[in-house]
């Protein structure tokens, strides 16, 4: 008990600099030590325990009886024709139970999530290395393994596109050609030119999501001739009719069961398993198993786009902004998956959060034979958010200002309007959190401390010496849009029933560990005033919620969650308020107790729902939105989510060596609707902004993924973490969100490197136009 | 998977199944096996032969088993012996790695990243193998550059180490500040007996490479019998010699690659002297 209330104490006190009024409701004057509830409180998550003590089942836990176990045949080459493929020699296998390839598939060839332009099997091509080619079922995971290594398939190598700026004049990599994507946003006057202009040429590369538990997924074959598949599916209900479209299924033949989800800041599951795995189970009748390896997990998921891209921005000679110019070059991979609209949020947010007269972006997406791209958090603005910081810094060295300063002069506000001409309708305070990082006092220097106890670069006991070590304090301001943009149709279902006292939201939104389970419990709490809530697991037979991407949960799944919880307390009060003679409004549930307006009525709410069952299923759909047009002019985006961030650095100027001392943060929230929660989400994005600024990269050469692993792919460990300072929660609600909140979770992946990148600009004087920034690049003179 | 405790048993093991592999700690091993590259046809667990977990004096050396680990070679009463290993020890990946992960194995591996590696070059150790046929002696650096192999039933026993009672250093640049694989690192020792002073440069080529005539000229410049006191300007010399010995310019035009390798290179092989100078 102490050990929680301690804990919220201090994730309390983190957030307390500016939010006063957070205690739980009615907690004054309960007697007992009370549990949080409600929106507001720092409610823990259900499954916290489990996770801890590691009792929590993952897809990979799972178990049936006679399964058999699936291995899948990767391609070796980015870029090869296949020539033949011979499964004799693998089904002779003792214990091989099926071999299946591109002619086994029952239905449609092709699949993705948005656009169905990738084999499930490769058969004439493989287009990047890592594509299937084929699985095999077997009674032993190592048969499989060995099975599916025996599978003999003859390749005509081809010359890879790897560079996306070759991808425009090679041959046709794809029957639907190599641009995916071409966006020339055209807003204001393209004649006019400022005092003073700054060019850039900013490189992006290829974060990997790396989630924590690789993909993994059981599939067991049902009587009626349908087929379950048990995954850690983050969009279940696309991931069941793109399965069901591949078997050759009716939709509703094939259920999609989601597992505990073991890490997803990009699209869980990776179809590549899944749909092999469902096939297998057809094929052999028996349960099947797939758990992938490390390297067959970073060779198979969507990475997030490498990116291109060449600025120049005019300002006048007080640093107002007056024209940005930008070309903006993504590389999708080999095949489409998400990045039309990755591309998107680059071109409509290439401006940053600032103000901008005249605006000329050229956005494009093409095919190439590197690693696929597809949905990462914060995609497409990431990238774009370490160029336009870049160029602010430019120009502030250009123009002899402060680059908080020029920052401020130019910052978006609420009624401004972006490049596509969309009016920003929603809070906007982006000056107030620039204020707030720029404002907070830095961080001490160590040399009051004892020199063993400095953390240098390079960590301790490490290379790192004082004398070479220059600080430096840099900015970073991002955006993003919540929601799917540019006409997707948002909608999530939600069902509440409460039961003797006890309630259960029925809703197909997966908690990816952004804690929407834990937000669904916080609404009924708030709204019917029960303790208990449980969330029940989420399968297809569910009514759809959509993915779980661009904060959508919170708002369209909490919205419907709201809903239902608000119908269900209607169906509670009605008999009551009917006898009073007063309206349901006059009502009100606080505390476990109804009570009428003027006191003279009151009962617990346990009393009132004793016996009954009461059950309501809404739905939430926010205002629609539309396409960029051929100017990339559109209202494409529902809602915008600010976050601004100082960072402090040491870099060990001769080796290049980087440590992030502290990042303050101050985020635009909306609401706050569980402080603990909040701040989790915010650290947990920032660290993955500091892998992206520093030391993620998937490496390719000529399109081969190299080093696939966790040693070869340096995630930030706890010492590589910086202290996260949370200065500021803006609370301004966003009247259209369901309780005024924003989505938290991307927008400090997105202006995290941006900020590092700056910081080491300060600190080397080096142009840093890389990410992630490379040792090379922070090795600066000793005098500069 | 036999698990012997002594290590004739284990030679044993390894002579009667010529196809067995001897695994130590397994970090390196047992992932390749989990990754599907290696399959060993069976396991000698090295686990169990406490002669090789410790170290003992043997006239003015160290003879160090070849199954001490680095979380053991980190703690300090090692550290006051051969500081430089302790050193590299500490810094050779998170805890658990550390806790598992032994001596024997970094060599045997030879991983060009092995922390252990430029130490013991520096230090010129001597390996001790043990096989069918008795012991035999071999310099780590034989084996590391593949002058001499282990042959069918051969274990590293022990690696003698000289004690040499005056400062050495490890320093590595990486990647990140938490632990992480080494694009450069340096061993270097001083040899006040021998008025030497013995430097190796790990990662940057397949075994740990000495520059022997930087070595050389800088020892020359070392008043041994005095302060020990270099001029920054020697410093920055040996640094830029060690380099330029250590990473060759591959070509014209010089990558820009090799330009920083070989800085960072210079700036450790010059901090490294400079704190063994001073402390």
């Amino acid at each position: 008990m102490s050990g929680q209330d301690a804990a919220t104490a201090t994730a309390t006190a983190a957030v307390n600099a500016t939010v006063t009024a957070m205690t739980v409701p009615g907690a004054a004057e309960a007697a007992e030590p009370q549990v949080p509830r409600g929106i507001g409180a720092s409610v823990e998550a259900a499954d916290t325990r489990a996770k801890t003590e590691g009792t929590f089942p993952y897809a990979a836990d799972l178990w049936a009886e006679g399964l058999l176990w699936a291995a899948v045949l990767r391609s070796p080459h980015a870029h090869a024709r296949i020539l033949s493929i011979d499964t004799k020699a693998a089904a002779e296998m003792p214990g091989v139970r099926a071999v299946v390839t591109h002619a086994d598939v029952p239905g449609a060839t092709t699949h993705g999530r948005r656009i169905a332009d990738r084999p499930v099997f490769a058969h004439d091509v493989v287009r990047h290395h890592g594509e299937p080619i084929a699985a095999v079922a077997a009674d032993h995971p190592d048969t499989a393994r060995l099975a599916a290594a025996a599978i003999a398939v003859e390749y005509e190598l081809l010359d890879p596109v790897t560079d996306p700026e070759q991808s425009f004049g090679a041959p046709a990599l794809h029957p639907d050609g190599n641009l995916i994507r071409h966006i020339p946003l055209r807003y204001g006057d393209p004649e006019a030119t400022g005092e003073v202009v700054v060019e850039g040429l900013y490189r992006i590369g290829r974060q990997d999501p790396a989630p924590i538990g690789a993909e993994a997924g059981l599939a067991v074959p049902r009587p009626d001739g349908g087929v379950e598949l048990y995954t850690a599916s983050t969009d279940p209900h696309t991931d069941r009719d793109l399965a069901a479209a591949c078997f050759g299924l009716e939709p509703d033949r094939v259920r999609v069961v989601v597992t505990g989800v073991p890490g997803a800041t990009a699209d869980r599951e990776d179809a590549a398993f899944q749909l092999p795995l469902g096939l297998l189970a057809l094929r052999t009748g028996c349960p099947v198993k797939l758990a992938a390896t490390r390297e067959e997990s970073f060779l198979g998921h969507t990475h997030r786009h490498p990116t291109l891209l060449r600025y120049r921005h005019h300002a006048d000679a007080e640093g107002r902004l007056i024209k940005v110019e930008a070309q903006i070059l993504m590389d999708a991979g080999a095949y489409a998956d998400a990045s039309a609209e990755s591309l998107a949020a680059a071109v409509a947010f290439a401006c940053g959060p600032y103000v901008v007269p005249h605006a000329f972006v050229e956005g494009w997406v093409v095919r190439t034979n590197n690693p696929p791209s597809g949905h990462v958090r914060g995609e497409g603005a990431m990238q774009v958010c370490a160029a336009y910081e870049g160029q602010m810094d430019k120009l502030a060295a250009a123009l002899g200002i402060d680059g908080a300063e020029l920052r401020m002069r130019n910052v978006l506000a609420t009624g401004d309007l972006l490049p596509t001409g969309q009016t920003v309708t929603c809070p906007a305070p982006v000056a107030e959190l620039l204020r707030s990082v720029r404002d907070v006092e830095l961080p001490a220097l160590p040399k009051d401390a004892p020199e063993d106890e400095w953390l240098l670069p390079g960590g301790p006991e490490g290379a790192g010496e004082p004398g070479a070590v220059r600080r430096g304090v840099g900015y970073g301001v991002g955006m993003v849009h919540m929601l799917g943009a540019e006409g997707t149709d948002e909608v999530s279902t939600a069902t509440v029933k409460v039961i003797g006292g006890a309630a259960t939201v029925i809703c197909a939104a997966v908690d990816t560990g952004q804690g929407f389970g834990t937000l669904a419990r916080q609404i009924v709490q708030e709204v019917l005033g029960v303790d208990e809530v449980a969330v029940a697991p989420v399968d297809t037979d569910q009514p759809p919620a959509g993915p779980s991407a661009h904060g959508r949960h919170t708002w369209v799944s909490g919205g419907a969650v709201e809903r239902a919880a608000k119908m269900v307390r209607t169906q509670l009060l009605q008999p009551m308020a009917h006898k009073l003679g007063m309206s349901t409004e006059l009502l009100q549930i606080q505390d476990g107790r109804i009570t009428s307006y003027d006191g003279a009525f009151s009962m617990s709410v346990a009393e009132a729902m004793a016996g009954k069952e009461l059950w309501a299923t809404a739905q939430c759909r926010p205002h629609p939105t539309e396409p960029l047009d051929a100017d990339g002019q559109g209202d494409a985006f529902v809602g915008l989510a600010f976050c601004a961030i100082r960072a402090v650095v040491d870099v060990d100027i001769e080796l290049g060596s980087v440590r992030v001392v502290e990042l303050a943060v101050a985020q635009d929230v909306g609401r706050i609707l569980n402080p603990r929660q909040l701040e989790a989400r915010i650290e947990a994005g920032v660290t993955q902004g500091v892998g992206a600024a520093l030391t993620e990269n998937l490496r390719t050469v000529a399109g081969l993924v190299r080093h696939p692993d966790l040693t070869g792919y340096a995630l930030p460990t706890a010492l590589d973490s910086p202290t996260v300072r949370i200065v500021k929660l803006v609370e301004e609600r966003d009247v259209v969100a369901p309780f005024g909140a924003k989505a938290a979770s991307a927008v400090p992946v997105v202006t995290t490197p941006a900020a590092i990148a700056s910081a080491v600009r300060a600190a080397t004087g080096r142009p840093v136009n890389r990410l992630p920034i490379r040792p090379s690049a922070a090795v600066a003179a000793p005098n500069s | 998977m036999t698990l012997p405790a002594s290590l004739d048993e284990a030679v044993a093991a390894l002579t009667a199944m010529p196809a067995a592999v001897p695994v130590a700690g397994g970090t390196d091993l047992m992932a390749a096996v989990n990754a599907g590259l290696l399959r060993p046809a069976a396991l000698v667990g090295l686990g169990r032969i406490n002669e090789i977990r410790g170290w003992q004096y043997q006239d003015g050396h160290a003879l160090l088993g070849a199954g001490l680990t680095h979380a053991r070679m980190g703690r300090p009463d090692f550290a006051a012996l051969i500081p430089a290993l302790a050193a590299a020890a500490r810094a050779a990946g998170p805890p658990q790695i550390r806790n598992a992960g032994t001596l024997g194995g970094n060599i045997a591996s030879a991983a060009p990243t092995g922390d252990a590696l430029p130490v013991l070059a520096a230090l010129e150790a001597v390996l001790v193998i043990v096989g069918p046929g008795g012991q035999r002696e071999i310099p780590v650096s034989h084996l590391l550059a593949g002058r001499e192999m282990l042959r069918p039933g051969e274990l590293i026993g022990f690696v003698r180490v000289p004690l040499l009672h005056a400062p050495q250093v490890f320093l590595k640049a990486t990647g990140r500040t938490g632990p992480g694989r080494a694009v450069a690192s340096v061993g270097l020792v001083l040899d006040p007996a021998r008025r030497g002073v013995r430097c190796a440069i790990g990662a940057v080529a397949p075994m740990p490479l000495r520059p022997l005539e930087a070595e050389q000229w800088v020892a020359s410049l070392i008043d041994w019998d005095g302060g020990r006191i270099l001029a920054p300007e020697a410093l920055e010399a040996f640094g830029e010699y060690v380099a330029a010995a250590c990473v060759p310019d591959q070509g014209e035009p010089v990558a820009p690659g090799v330009l920083h390798l070989r800085r960072t290179v210079a700036v450790l092989a010059r901090r490294a002297l400079g704190r063994a100078l001073t402390s």
